[in-house]
């Protein structure tokens, strides 16, 4: 062998040895960022319009019905004791009880506050999308699929993660929320989405009529022909029209999922769901189907819809019950993951962001206790908070203040993605907003 | 001697004059491929409504449809929808399936109305061999997996 053509097969051989770990199953190669800080991450859409004045603010009616009450009705994510007089967020005639905290520790003193972030938009899909595109959408349509590549598509494509380990759970179909899956961004899209459950809608008592008594067939005798016969199908129609396509789950995966659905139709019918210790509403029954999510399919990542609290445009007894029921949810949701998914307690990062906020001023609504209610539309819409706890976040750190603002809501897709492991390439596509950061780079 | 080559042209003049030029003809054959104008997708009540019609040859109330189009909404993967909302289907009462005994006995049938009821279209020729050589070679195929297959064709979306 002479020396030339020694060097080009010990070259081509490094180069492979180099580039084998990063072909994705899919074939691409892809360039490693490196390791992330953690190996999950949840993400709460602590969506519905949350006003800063009764969460990070806590002043509870001091800000809003001009009475003088004031505290924490949050107080499984943030620091501070709940209000004293005027209970009417909790359970019972009244809502006279206060819901206990499921944590031992607030989330805020496990984790990193961002006391005042903005959002970019004072709407809920406006800003569903920002959360989860990392960018203004500001030509983003309603009752359309985002414009740019969703987190979880940046997920899949640059880290290979498959189907099964990218879920989003939506408490409702209502809203455009089952659009928010996957993008219609021709080099992402839906081969790179995320599997999406509305589990109030699909193991209740529509899914449990239509949906909840499905033929089991053997995966191979069965449907292995019957996969091969609609692929003949399918490529002699392919080239009509662009047919819509699945997310990619595999075989082998959609029968995981069908094993998981058929469990939670039974488990829904004996009341064995893992429910928040009180589920009185779609945020907290959403959040006990997550748990399953997450106990059957360890998701790399999993973001969870919430938006009870949107009732505060007419009824702001209501708003106070939603917003310490999200709060209940949350907790919840982050005990689960430490104390019944042991593959994932510790490696686990959590974050939750409202997608805005609420007005300054009410509108003219009046509840049942003679409260006014809120929209949300004016620059205190803009006002939100952020907050992260578990893997890889700092403990006790507040960042921000209300007359110092740090952070975009559309830093939350860096921040996941520095997370995982794929902040570069998520900045090297050029899709997000210029000026979102990680919230790792804000601190 | 040449009246006789002269009487021999003539006579070989005429028979060959009398003969007819052939005629070749080809049988009409649509050069387009199967479907060519199928490019609106159904909705999702669209597609449970025709997915009942084509199993049960009954219609379903619009109540129905609006709740089954809520429980195709409420799962991403709209494929693994359709093959759960199939699966369903099939587990219940009064699905109307030929038997295998008679997809056996004439498969080309078989095939042809198995494409009218689903694709509303004839097969091909090369889509009749395909499904032919399928049914005859494996004898796990079933009417009721070859319906599956069907209803969850990319196809069997569009109108």
């Amino acid at each position: 062998m002479d020396r030339r053509r020694f060097i080009r097969q010990a070259g081509a051989a490094a180069a492979a040895a180099f580039a084998a770990p990063y072909i994705l199953p899919s074939g691409r190669l892809f360039a490693a960022s490196g390791g992330g800080l953690a190996q999950h991450v949840v993400l709460v859409l602590f969506a519905g319009g949350v006003r800063q004045q009764e969460s990070v603010l806590q002043r509870y009616l001091a800000d809003s019905q001009g009475e003088p009450y004031e505290g924490n009705v949050l107080y499984n994510m943030l620091s501070g004791a709940p209000p004293e007089m005027k209970i009417v967020y909790g359970t019972g005639l009244g809502g006279i009880n206060p819901i206990p905290s499921v944590l031992g520790q607030s989330l805020q003193q496990q984790g990193t506050l961002f006391r005042e972030m903005r959002a970019v938009s004072t709407g809920h899909f406006g800003g569903l999308n920002s959360l989860l595109q990392g960018n203004t959408a500001a030509t983003q349509g309603l009752q359309q699929k985002p414009l740019n590549p969703t987190i979880f598509e940046y997920l899949r494509r640059h880290a290979g993660v498959p189907a099964s380990k990218c879920w989003f759970v939506g408490n409702s179909i209502g809203g455009s929320v089952p659009l928010l899956n996957y993008s219609e961004h021709p080099t992402y899209g839906a081969r790179y989405g995320a599997n999406f459950f509305a589990p109030n809608v699909t193991f209740g008592p529509l899914g449990q009529q239509y949906l909840g008594d499905a033929k089991v067939y053997h995966p191979e005798e069965q449907l292995g022909p019957v996969y091969a016969m609609k692929a003949f199908l399918d490529n002699s129609f392919e080239h009509m029209v662009d047919a819509p396509t699945g997310i990619g789950n595999t075989a082998a995966e959609k029968a995981d999922i069908k094993a998981f659905m058929a469990e939670m139709f039974q488990r829904t019918q004996n009341g064995a769901i893992a429910h928040p210790p009180v589920h009185d509403n779609g945020d907290l029954t959403t959040v006990g189907y997550a748990c399953e999510v997450i106990s059957w399919f360890r998701p790399t990542l999993t973001v969870v819809n919430l938006s009870g609290v949107d009732g505060c445009h007419s009824n702001f007894t209501g708003y106070l019950a939603s917003l310490h029921r999200a709060d209940h949810a949350v907790g919840h949701l982050w005990n689960f993951i430490q104390t019944q998914v042991p593959g994932m307690a510790g490696n686990t990062t959590l974050i939750v962001v409202p997608e805005c906020g609420r007005n300054d001023d009410p509108n003219a609504i009046k509840d049942q206790n003679d409260w006014f209610s809120y929209d949300h539309s004016d620059a205190n819409a803009h006002r939100v908070f952020g907050l992260m706890a578990g893997a890889g976040v700092q403990a006790g750190l507040q960042i921000g203040s209300e007359g110092s603002p740090v952070g975009l809501v559309t830093d939350v897709v860096p921040t996941v993605a520095e997370l995982l492991g794929i902040k570069n390439e998520v900045l090297s596509a050029g899709l997000i907003d210029p000026q979102s950061m990680s919230l790792f780079d804000r601190i | 001697m040449r009246r006789s080559l002269l009487l021999a042209l003539t006579l070989v003049l005429v028979a060959t004059g009398c003969r007819k030029e052939p005629i070749y003809e080809l049988d009409q054959v649509d050069l387009r491929p199967p479907s060519p104008d199928k490019d609106q997708l159904k909705t999702n009540e669209e597609y449970a409504a025709i997915l009942h019609a084509n199993l049960f040859q009954t219609g379903l109330p619009a109540n129905a449809l609006f709740e089954l189009g809520q429980c195709i909404e409420s799962i991403g993967d709209k494929e693994l929808a359709r093959e759960v909302l199939i699966s369903n289907f099939m587990n219940k009462p009064g699905v109307i399936l030929p038997t295998d005994t008679a997809m056996r006995a004439d498969p080309d049938a078989f095939i042809t109305d198995t494409y009218r009821r689903f694709l509303v279209r004839d097969p091909s020729e090369a889509e009749r061999t395909w499904f032919r050589n399928l049914i005859v070679a494996d004898p796990h195929i079933t009417t009721e997996l070859v319906y599956y297959a069907f209803a969850l064709s990319n196809e069997h979306l569009y109108y």
